[in-house]
Order: C-alpha cells, then structure tokens, then sequence
C-alpha cells in the first residue's frame, strides 16, 4: 500500500481526536479528584480543535486517501462537524450528573473521545473496512460506557444485553461484507459500486450481503425488529450516556447507511428500499404505540427514537436525491432535539434525584421556567408540531415519499405520528399542569444553561428557517 | 412586503404585553397589558385597512418572499375581498374581546401572558386567512391549534380546562396532520402549492383519481376545525376557557378557519356530487344535532357552544349545496353569526362574572339587575333565532331559500325544507330559553353575590356588537353588501345576483321563518315534557366520552403489546433477530424457490467439482458431527459438553493436517488446550445450580430456527466456496522466498508480510491481558465445598501420579517450544505456536502441582514478560527505519559456519521471539490470574489436610486452586 505523508493531512481531524484521547489519558493518571475538571477542559479543548480543523479542512471537493478506503467531502464534514459539537454538548451536560455521582473520572472521557473518534472514522469511511473499524471502535467505547455505573444492576444488564446482541449485529454486518466481497472482490464503496452497476440482481450472493448488510444497518439503528437493545439500553445507561448514545451515534449510524446503500449499493435501491419499506413501518407503528405506555420517561424516549428511525428509513426509501437530503435533515435534526431533551433530564438530575419516570418531570416549569421551556420545545419538536423545526423534518420525509408515489405510506406514518404526538403532549402536561412534588429552583451551572440555550435555539431557529441547513444537505446529494 | 406586516405584528407585539408589564408599578399592570395588545391590533387593522382601497377598486394585494424553494414553501400573501372580510372580522372582534377581557380578566395575574398567546392567534390566524400559499397555510393553522390549547388551557389549576384544551389539540392538530396530507396531495396534483395555480386547476383536480382522497382529506381538516359532526365534541369540552377566549376562538375566528377552507376551495372542490353529499349532509346533520343538543345544555357557554355547533352545520351546508347563491348564503351567515355569537358568549361572561354561576337551573329574573345586559343579550339572542329586522334574519331567510329551490333529491325534496324548519324551530327554543331562564322565569334564587350591571366599559364591545346586528338587519344594503360583494366576487370569481332585501313578499321561505318561530316558542312552553322524553330516549353518552375511552383504549393496547413493562429477555431478542434475519434473508430467494427446478438443482450439485471422499475424512466428518450433537445434547452436563468441545477443535485441527496446513493445525491443537483449560476454570466459578429447563415450544423454537439457519448457512458455503474466484495464494507463494527469505509461507505472512497487523495483534493480546489482570486483582470468589448433589469434592486435589508424571515433561515441552521457534520461518512452527506450548507445559505444572508450588519455582513475572515481548517486536520493526527503510523491513543475512552449518538469520525471528514471549506471557497470567481467584483459606485447611496425607514436598499453605477442578468424586 503506497503510503503518502499528504494522507495524513487528510485524516488530520482524527488524529487531534485521538491525541486528545491518549492525552486525556494519561493526565488522568496525574491527577487528583479535585483536579478531574482539567480531564473536562482537555477533552472539549480537543474537540473544538478538531472541529476546527473539520472546518479549515473542508471544501467543496472530494479527496480520498488511504487508497481508496478514506474519503473526506462535503457531506462527511457537515455530520462530522455535528458529531462533535453534539459530544461537545454531551460533556457539558453531564459534568455535574457525574461528578455527582462519583463517575467524573478520565475513563468516561477517554471512553467518550475514542468512540467519537470510531464515528469520524464510519462517517469518512469509504471501504468497509474502515467502516467496519469505526463502527466497532465505537461500539467497544458504548459498551463499558452503558455500563458505567458498575453498581448499578440494571446498567450492567443493560450493557451485556447491548453487547451480546451488538456482537450479533455486527456478525451480521460483518458476514454480509464478507459476501459482498465474494461477490465483488473488492471492499472499497467506489469498485464495490462498480460491479453492483454491471451485473445487479442477477448476481444472487449479492442480494444476500445487501440482506446481511441491511440487518447491521438496520441493528445500529435500532429499527424494529432489531430493536430491542434500545429500550433496555436507555433504561439502564446512566442519562449522559443515554444522551450521548441517542444523538452522535445515529449520525454516524446515518453515514453508514448513506456510504454502504447509496454510495455503493446504489443500483440495488429498488432491493434495500423494499426492506426498508417494511422496517419503517414496523418502527413507526410499534414505536409509537408502545411508547405511550411508558411510565418511564427513557424508555419512552427510546421507544420514540425508534419512531424517529422509521421516518429517516421513508426519507431514504424514497431513493431520490430528495429523499436522501430529507433524510439526512431529519437525522441531524433528531440528534440535535435527542440532545437537547435528554441534556435536560441530565441536568435536572442533581440532588440525589435520578430522573427516571415521567412523574419525575412534574412541575418542573415552577424549578426552573428555563429548562422547562427548552424540553418542552424539544417535545413540540418531536411530535412535529411547526413552527419548531422537527415539523419541517417530517414534512420533508414525507414530501419526498409521497412525490415518488407511496402516498399511502405517508398516510401511514402520519396517523401513526397523530398517535404519537399524544405522549409528547403528555410531557408538556406534566411539565407545566402538574405540581412538583419538591419545587426548590434548580441551581444549574451557567455552561450547561448556555448550551442548553443554544441547543434550543438551533431547533426553533432552524424551524424558522430550515432552507440553509437544507441547502446543505441537497448539496451533499447533488453530486 | 407591507402587506406582511399585518401578519408580522401580532407576532411580534405579542412581546409587547410582557415589557409593558415590566415597565409600570403592580396595580396598573393588567392596564398596561391589554393597552399594550389593544395597541398591536389596532396598528395590524390600521395596515389592513390601507389596502382595502385597493380592494375595494377590484384588485388583489400580493406579497410574495421565498422562504423553502426546494419544497415549494414561498411566504406569498394575498389580501383579496374574501380575506379582507375575514381580517376585519378578526381584527374587529379581536380588539373588542382585548378590551373586554381587560375588564374580565382584571384580577388575574398572568394577564400579560394572556394577551401574548392571543395574540401569538390572531397572528396565526390572520396567516391563514392571508397565505397564497398551502403549505403556509397549514403552518398557520397548525399554529392556531397550539395557541388555542394554551389558551384553553390558560387556568392550569382546572383539571377540565387541561382536559378540554388537550382534546382540542388533538382533534384539530390530528387534523390538521389529515389537511397537511392532503395539501400535499392537492399541491402534486396541481403542480403547484400556489394558492393560485391551485385555485386555477380546478377541473384538473376534479378529474384527477386522487380527487376523492384529496378532498376527504381536506375536509377532515375543515370538519375538525370547525366542529363538524363527528368531530363536535371538542367544543363544549373547550368551553371550560376563559370566556373572551370563547368569545373570540368558538365565535368569531378558530372555529371559522374550516369554514374558511370550505370558502377558498370552493371553486376548487364543488359542483361535484360527492361534494353534495358529504359537505351537505355532515353540515345537516351537524345543524340539527346541535341545535337539538342546545336545548337541554343547562350551562349558558354550553348552550352557545352547541348552537355554534349547529350554525357552523347550517354554514357548512349553504356551502356543501355547491350553488353560488348557496355559497353566498354561506359567507354571509358566516359574517353575521361571528357577531351575534360574540357578543352572546360576552353577555354570558358578564353573567358569569356578576352572579357567580353560568347554570340556568339556578340562575333567573336576573333582568331586574341588569337591564342593559339582559337587553343587549335578547337582541342577540333573537338574531341567532333568526327574528326579522336583525342580522341573522336576513342568512337564514336565503338559508330558508336555498333548501326550497334545490332539486337534488327528487321525490324527496321535501326532506330539505323539512329539516330545516325543524332546525329553526330548536334554534327559537333555545334561544328563548337563554333569555326566559336568565333574565325572567321567576324570582332570584340564592347566589352568592347580588349581581349588577358590570362597568360601564365592559359592555361597549357588547353594544357595539349588537348595534352591527341591528345595523346590517335593518340596512342591509348600505352597510355590508360592499363587503360581501367584494367576498363574493373574490371567492366564486364573478358575483351571482342575489337580493338582500328584508321584504320579498309573502313566500315559502317568510312562512319557513314564521313556522319556526311559533313552532319554537311552542317547543319551550313544552319543555318539561321534551325534558324527560329527551332523557329517556338519550343516554348520557357523548364524543367526549367515547374519545376518553378510545384514549384509555390505545393506552390499554400499548400496554398489552408489552405483558412485560420491565426487561425483555435477552434469548426472546435473539431468537426474534434470528428470525427476521432467515425472513429477510430468504425473501429474495422466493421466487427462485417456487419455481424450483429439481432436476436443474441436482445437476448443479452433481457437476460441483468437489474434494474426493476418502475414508478418514469421513470418519473425522462423523466424530464432528457426533460430538457436536452431543454438545448439544449433554449441555445440561457443562463438564461432558465442554470436553466434546474439545473434541470438535482436535478434529478440526486433524482436518487443517489433512489439508496440508500443519501451521494451522498446531495453533488450533494449542489453542483447543488452553481455551479447554479456560472454560473447565470458569465453569469452576459458575453457580452450580442446574440449568433452568426451557419449555418445550422454548426447544421447539430454537431448534428449528438453529436448524433453518444452519441450512441456510450450509448452502451459502457450498456455493461461495464452488465458486471460482481470484486466489491471493500465488502470490505469497511465490515472493515468500525471495521477498522474506522465509520458506514457510504462513510464518512469512506473519511476522512479514503482515507484519503491522500481527504487531497490532500481540499489542491487542497484551492489552486484554492487562485488563484481565487489572479486574481480577483483589477479587476472591467461593469456593464450593460440596457439588450440586451434596457430595463433598475430592480431598486429592493434585494425584501424585499426574504430578510426577508431569514434572518431567517440562523441559521436553520448552525445548519443544524453542524448536518451534527457531525453524518457525522454514518449517511449520513460530512465535504464536511455541509461545502457546510453552504456556501449556507451564499450567500443566501448575495443575499437577499446585499454584505455590510452582510460582516458588519459576520466579517469572508475566506482565515484565509480556511488556519485554512488545518492545522486543515493535523495535525490531522500528529498526528498519535507522536503515532508512520503512517500518517493519525486514532484513536476512544468509552465512555458512563452520561449527554450526548453514546458517540463516533474518529480522523476523527477533520479532518472531516477541510474539513468542507475548503469547506465554498472556496465557499465563490470564490462566494464572483466573487460578488465583478462589479463596486462600477455605484451600489452605484442606491442603493441610492433603499434607497429612500425602507428604509430598508441598507447602502447607498452598492454594492449589487451579489443581482443584471440578472432577466429581
């Protein structure tokens, strides 16, 4: 393999991320429990030059490296430049819940960083080795991290259930590679997208790794019916992790389905749309449904999100450009409104008190009127009511359905939405009708209250006007 | 953009009242609020009007901005005749009920917020009035059902306002989602979401296959909004709102924006008979029924909710007739029932306000108190009864009309008049009973307050409303015909001739008015009577209730989907992922199969170029396949299955000799020991108790999904593996001499040509190897006395025999080791194999002897071994570089010796020897580490116990933990 110091350039902002990770871990080893904060301002620290660097890398071309198994283009650097800045607002939220907690240590940061650093990788991914790389670099950060909280019962459950069924994921994953390898003899995208152009369906091994691949799409995802990870993940995790688990990774997990079904497996579209087809709907209705019985607020969220994925598969069924930019609005979107709600669950969760069911939420606009605020627009947002931005996000999907014929499937996903703006609202109700059970305000640090501010504001700025981050998205498309 | 600014300043303004708040002392805040929001309408009517001119002179004002071009989003506003009547009226009404509700509200300590959300509405409703465009459109209207929650909603201490206002959000939000869906079916249908471009395709909607789809769709938008039957039911349970809210929202403007819809598509939609029957007859229907309901409501709002009910149906249906002159009937009656509505629902507030109560069964003879109101209410009262000389005489006489003149119903055209005469008659009943019960119908009845007439100012919006009444019922022609004119013209496109004279001479439609008059006066002498039959043959069910239930229903069923609201096991995943996996899997395969072609299928397997069958393949097949079943079989007895196991990786490494691959032989054969060693060590530590016994469909389950997917799996095999591709195997065979100086071509891969990756590998081994070490340090676990059965494990836990046996087995197996290494790159061997027996000869001493006994005699320190082994590999790799050559050439020297012959060196067998010291270093401090883990004490009696017994050198004190394996005795 012909090796060129230039790659290095191009693989610049992994490199500051993984230094930062390896520095991160080392100080720790020299610091004190009173000195854990400089763990903190490292890790930010590396995250901003990264996301520095992200932008100062970025132009309108493409460049590959590596041979072939690393590009860097428009569309990596948007969901790369996400990627951090929603890591960036996961350690902002969660300081004080950790430190709380007694879990504020160099790990939960090093952890943080390298699997931050595994999505960079999947989203520059243009092999599927590198994909495959960064994909478990990521998981093998997700798994400890879920697990966090080492005596928490439920979280140890919750991670080795992760982990055995993740092992299984990315066995599918990995069996569909091999297959697709068979079939093609390559494991990068472009040669890969090369032979799937020539012979098609009429190869038969292929179908089967677009299956097998399919699945680990679908698995690192969490569509129905591969979903049954989330709940219990969500349930158990410690609330930063969940927030952390909920936003980045579906990016990334976004940049694998877009390089692996479009970029490389684009002529099969009329194959992988059909699966997706049943996935999307299994997910909106079960996800909908289900959620409203939830008593726990993560377990309600978890059960949203996988409603959330069934509408990011129809923008990406639809197999248009449209389609695909709608898809990606809307996860970019997802993470940012995941984010923000469960950055506020964690902020709220201090003073001994572990926000876990939904009566915990009660009342919480007489604590702090603020935060009350930003989660209820974040829930508006969910349920996709205008003018916050998560309305323009279905919009999008479903225009984009519905303009290549499936009409009846946005009608599907549309009463299935009606059913699940009702525990959204069911949210709001607690947040301003109920009466807290303690109602001493809240005493948030300012960082966390800015971020949170910005956080929310980007949901309804971007509801106001979606055209400029929809603009990028086309773009990344359009190519 | 001036045009916008009508739209722009309720939303900006609505700021307004919270710094006007701010800004004065406490006791003039709700001043302050209501001046600041009266100020924002008035300044967003003063910009409407300025372009009534140009309305008037028979143009359109268009604004038009892009906003989202990509979905055909443009922020485009017409201010044409039928938007101006609509702005009027909620701008009109609007400042009205600002200063109303200032009075109203006076007390209140969120008055600031009040003002805000109201006004957050009118914004949102002068857009939907204003949009040219769908999508805008429905965003406004979206907008209105979230600011109408909130303002239902306002008093959050009242358990039915929360549950009125979150109903109301759901029907009018849910449809609101069905208006979206078919907007956006209209807007591909007619290539545009520009209201013109919609309103200009007309017949190609009408002819379109979506037509029916398209139109439902929207009409569940405009029947939600506007409270039509089915859908009803949200009203009345939103009537627990402060009453401005009622005066304003389920008056004049929320419940109009359907009516709106039905106005601005007219031309779009009507003049079809699916048009006819469903507008028509759901706005028939609704007319009755609410007008029936009315009468027995005993709450005042509640009365009026249902008579708004009813007059939305009678709307509904002037439109549904798809007539022009039925449209005309329509937007007027519209227009005419905002006012006298309004200023009914403020009459009832005042009520309200000054006695205490709004339930007619205790209110009466209130008229000797309040005179004014009591007269400003009856005028009110009797436009909605429709009484001549008043506005809603004059609609309801071209209602009256338009049901004679129709002929859609042939021989049953007599049904039309008919219903609606019996509608009027409910409307005269209880329009009457309003006023009769309230202001007369006997003596006051206890209250908690003496009512008088409210401040002077609170009634003005009433007396100016009342006054439009009177106005338009007398002067029709010179006060509202030039603004309906314009409506009319901007809604059909041209202006149909109608009369609006008071007197057109005796006719059936006069005759109409007069039977339900005297029929309703008649009706409410009856009342007792209609009382007790209404509750007989009515049971006390309603929308509302059914709606509750359905909710509760949904909840039921998101319940039931999940029997288990806590964790779902992990095996039910597994085999659910598994079975979509086959599913999705075999799904492409379909059609293959069922056109299976056996003959074809079985040529293909005789035609396979396979392997010839010889009789130890066979045999070796047939032990595989034996002890596999039998893992399976015995795996209740975790001991016997872990041996078969073994017995499984022994064979597959005599299938690698079998292949000529004697390196992948000699891993796997070490491997099996050690992983053998690892598993008996963990089964050691695992509770003893018995496996839990799956049932018997648990079984049945899993065996044929592990049989499907083992099917599956087989299949996949043969045919990639018959399937002739590129082999990479020429190429290392032939460079690994000249390129590597190595003759084993696996070694070469190895420590060579992959070199970086098995460097990646040992580092990887080392770190599991810290990890593991890390987590076990400290730990102690039990140790069982006794095994599942009760009898006590054997006291002889290391057999003189295997002991003596072993000791001298050492140093053959570490020569063996270093022979291993050392002609690893020519003949089958290296670092990975030996670094594997070596680590094996050592545990075997362990086992045979003890752990203390060992560990005194080989003072190794694992971690240093491991560490020395990595720097070993990774400078040998990095040595290359002082040579100016990349990481990781290597280098050979080939030399002839006398004393030791042919000699060969090369780089590699220094890294080789890294690997080697990685590989024994991790093994053992892995197998070591997991040996450690039982308790000290609990061993150390029993060792002293052995000690007595066998005077073996052995120190008392030893934990002979890894010698103790679970051999029953």
């Amino acid at each position: 393999m012909p090796f060129e110091t230039a790659f290095l350039a191009t693989v610049l902002p992994e490199l500051i991320l993984l230094a930062t990770a390896c520095a991160v871990l080392v100080l720790d080893l020299y610091l004190n429990d009173e000195q854990r904060g400089w763990n903190h301002n490292l890790a930010i620290l590396g995250l901003a030059a990264t996301l520095g660097t992200v932008g100062l890398l970025s132009n309108n071309g493409v460049t590959i490296a590596f041979s072939g198994s690393f590009i860097r283009d428009p569309f990596g650097d948007l969901l790369k430049g996400i990627i951090l800045i929603l890591t960036i607002f996961t350690f902002v939220y969660s300081r004080d819940y950790m430190r709380e907690r007694g879990l504020w240590v160099g790990e939960y940061h090093v952890l943080v960083l390298f699997a931050t650093l595994g999505m960079l990788i999947m989203v520059s991914a243009h092999s599927f080795l590198t994909l495959y790389l960064g994909l478990e670099l990521l998981a093998l950060c997700l798994y400890p991290l879920v697990a966090f909280d080492r005596d928490s019962k439920p979280g140890a459950e919750a991670a080795m259930k992760y982990f055995v069924l993740g092992a299984l994921g990315s066995g599918m994953l990995l069996y569909g590679i091999s297959m697709l390898y068979g079939a093609t003899g390559s494991f990068g995208f472009a040669d890969v997208a090369e032979v799937v152009n020539a012979e098609g369906l009429e190869n038969k091994i292929l179908v089967f790794g677009l299956v097998f691949v399919l699945i680990g799409v679908a698995f690192k995802f969490g569509a129905v019916p591969f979903h049954m990870w989330l709940p219990d993940v969500y349930q158990g995790a410690p609330m930063p992790v969940v927030l952390f688990l909920a936003s980045a990774p579906k990016i990334a997990a976004f940049a694998m389905a877009t390089r692996i079904l479009i970029d490389s497996l684009g002529a099969l579209q009329a194959d992988w749309g059909e699966i997706l087809m049943i996935l999307a709907i299994l997910s909106i209705g079960l996800g909908n449904v289900v959620a409203i019985a939830q008593t726990n607020i993560k377990r309600m969220l978890a059960y949203s999100t996988i409603s959330h994925v069934g509408f990011i598969f129809l923008g990406l069924l639809a197999g248009t450009q449209e389609g695909y930019a709608a898809a990606m609005f809307y996860t970019v979107v997802y993470a940012l409104m995941a984010a923000g709600a469960f950055g506020v669950l964690a902020m709220i969760s201090i003073n001994g008190l572990e926000v876990e069911q939904l009566d915990d939420l009660k009342g919480l606009n007489d604590r702090d009127a603020w935060l009350a605020a930003m989660l209820a627009l974040m829930m508006f947002s969910m349920a996709g009511v205008p003018p916050a931005v998560g309305f323009f996000a279905k919009l999008l999907v479903l225009d984009a359905v519905v303009s290549v014929g499936l009409t009846w499937l946005a009608v599907v996903a549309v009463v299935f939405s009606i059913i699940g703006a009702f525990y959204y609202l069911r949210v709001i109700k607690l947040l301003y009708f109920d009466k807290a059970a303690d109602s001493t305000p809240l005493r948030l640090a300012g960082d966390a209250k800015i971020a949170i501010t910005v956080n929310g504001l980007a949901v309804l700025l971007l509801g106001i006007f979606p055209a400029s981050l929809l603009g990028i998205c086309n773009a990344a498309f359009s190519g | 953009m001036f045009l916008a600014w009508i739209v722009a300043i309720p939303f900006l303004g609505a700021l307004l009242p919270y710094g006007a708040v701010r800004l004065v002392p406490k006791q003039a805040c709700g001043a302050a609020a209501s001046l600041a929001a009266a100020l924002v309408s008035t300044s967003a009517l003063i910009i409407a009007l300025s372009h009534t001119p140009d309305v008037f002179a028979g143009g359109e004002v268009h604004a038009s901005m892009p906003w989202i071009p990509r979905i055909g989003l443009t922020l485009a506003l017409r201010f044409d005749g039928l938007a101006m009547v609509f702005v009027l009226l909620i701008l009109g009404i609007g400042l009205l009920v600002i200063l109303y509700a200032h009075f109203y509200l006076a007390k209140s300590d969120q008055v600031a917020r009040f003002f805000a959300i109201l006004l957050l509405f009118q914004g949102a409703m002068l857009g939907i009035v204003l949009s040219d465009n769908l999508l805008l459109l429905l965003l406004f209207w979206e907008l209105t059902s979230l600011t109408s929650f909130l303002l239902v909603g306002f008093d959050p201490r009242s358990i039915e306002a929360r549950r009125g206002a979150r109903m109301a959000l759901v029907i009018t939000g849910g449809g609101g989602l069905a208006l979206l869906a078919g907007f956006l079916l209209l807007g591909s249908v007619a290539g545009s979401f520009e209201l013109s471009e919609v309103l200009a395709a007309g017949e190609r909607v009408h002819q379109h296959p979506l037509y029916l789809p398209i139109l439902l769709l929207i009409l569940l938008g405009a029947f939600t909004k506007s409270a039509q039957f089915p859908f009803h039911f949200w009203l009345p349970s939103a009537m627990t709102a402060p009453t401005p809210v009622s005066a304003y929202l389920h008056s004049a403007t929320m419940v109009k924006a359907g009516i709106f819809l039905l106005a601005r598509f007219f031309p779009v939609f009507a003049e079809t008979d699916i048009w006819f029957y469903l507008v028509g007859g759901v706005g028939l229907t609704t007319f009755l029924f609410g007008a029936y309901i009315a009468i027995f409501k005993h709450d005042i709002k509640g009365l009026l909710a249902y008579s708004t009910i009813s007059h939305l149906g009678l709307i509904t249906f002037l439109f549904g007739l798809g007539t022009p002159l039925g449209a005309v009937a329509g937007l007027f009656h519209a227009m005419n029932h905002a006012v006298f509505k309004a200023s009914l629902f403020m009459a009832a507030g005042i009520i309200d306000h000054e006695a205490g109560t709004r339930d007619m069964r205790r209110l009466s003879g209130l008229w000797h108190f309040m005179p004014i109101t009591g007269t400003l209410a009856m005028v009110a009262a009797a436009a909605m009864a429709g009484v001549p000389l008043l506005n809603g005489f004059l609609s309801k006489e071209m209602f009256f009309a338009e049901t004679v003149h129709h002929e859609w119903l042939g021989h049953l055209d007599w049904l039309l008049p008919f219903i609606a005469t019996l509608g009027g008659i409910f409307a005269v009943a209880y329009s009457v009973r309003f006023i009769h019960d309230v202001f007369f119908g006997g003596p006051l009845q206890e209250l908690d307050r003496t009512p008088h007439e409210p401040p002077r100012w609170m009634r003005i919006p009433v007396e100016i409303l009342v006054a439009l009444c009177l106005l338009v019922g007398i002067f029709p022609e010179q006060t509202v015909r030039p603004l309906l004119d314009l409506g009319v013209q901007s809604m059909l496109g041209f202006e149909p001739r109608y009369d609006l004279a008071i007197w057109h001479g005796f006719s059936f439609p006069l005759l109409m008015s007069l039977v339900a008059l005297v029929g309703g006066l008649l009706l409410y002498r009856l009342r007792r009577w209609l009382f007790r039959a209404h509750d007989w043959v009515f049971p006390p069910t309603s929308g509302a209730s059914v709606f509750q239930r359905l909710s509760t229903g949904l909840q039921l069923l998101a319940r039931a989907r999940m029997p288990h609201p806590t964790q779902a096991s992990l095996q039910n995943s597994i085999a659910w992922l598994l079975l979509t996996t086959l599913v999705l899997a075999i799904w492409p395969l379909l059609p293959a199969l069922w056109s299976l072609d056996v003959a074809g299928l079985s040529d293909w397997l005789m035609g396979l170029e396979l392997s010839p069958l010889d009789v130890p393949s066979l045999g070796a097949g047939l032990i595989l396949v034996v002890a596999a079943a039998g893992v399976v079989g015995l795996r209740r007895q975790r001991l016997q299955a872990t041996i078969l196991a073994g017995v499984i990786g022994l064979v597959l490494s005599l299938a690698f000799v079998h292949f000529s691959a004697p390196d992948l032989a000699l891993t796997q054969l070490t491997v099996e020991v050690v992983t053998t060693i690892l598993l008996l060590l963990v089964l050691y530590f695992l509770p003893q108790s018995d496996v839990a016994r799956l049932s018997r469909w648990r079984r049945t389950r899993d065996l044929v999904l592990a049989v499907v997917a083992g099917t599956g799996v087989a299949a996949l095999a043969l045919v990639i593996m018959t399937t002739q591709t590129p082999s990479i195997a020429e190429y290392f065979l032939h460079a690994a001499k000249p390129a590597a100086g190595a003759s084993n071509v696996v070694n070469a891969i190895l420590v060579d040509f992959r070199g970086f990756d098995t460097l990646g590998e040992i580092t990887v081994l080392a770190i599991a190897a810290a990890g593991i070490f890390a987590m076990l340090r400290g730990i102690r676990l039990h140790t069982p006395q006794r095994d599942l059965f009760g009898r006590p494990w054997s006291p002889d836990v290391h057999p003189t025999i295997l002991a003596m046996l072993s000791r001298p087995l050492l140093p053959m197996a570490l020569l063996v080791a270093v022979f291993m290494l050392l002609r690893g790159h020519h003949e089958p061997g290296g670092g990975f194999i030996a670094g594997l027996i070596a680590g094996i000869a050592l545990v075997l001493q362990q086992l045979a002897s003890g752990q203390q006994w060992s560990a005194e005699r080989l003072r190794l320190n694992y971690t240093r071994l491991i560490g020395a082994g990595l720097l070993m590999a990774l400078g040998t790799a990095s040595a290359a570089l002082l040579w100016q050559r990349p990481f990781l050439t290597s280098a050979f020297w080939h030399s002839e010796s006398t004393w030791l012959g042919e000699l060969e060196l090369t780089s590699a067998m220094v890294f080789d020897t890294g690997v080697f010291l990685v590989v024994l270093g991790t093994v053992m401090l892995i197998l070591d580490n997991l040996g450690r883990l039982s308790g000290h004490r609990q061993h150390g009696r029993r060792a002293g116990h052995q000690v007595a017994a066998h005077p073996a050198p052995v120190p008392a004190a030893s934990a002979p933990a890894l010698g103790s394996a679970p051999w029953k005795s």
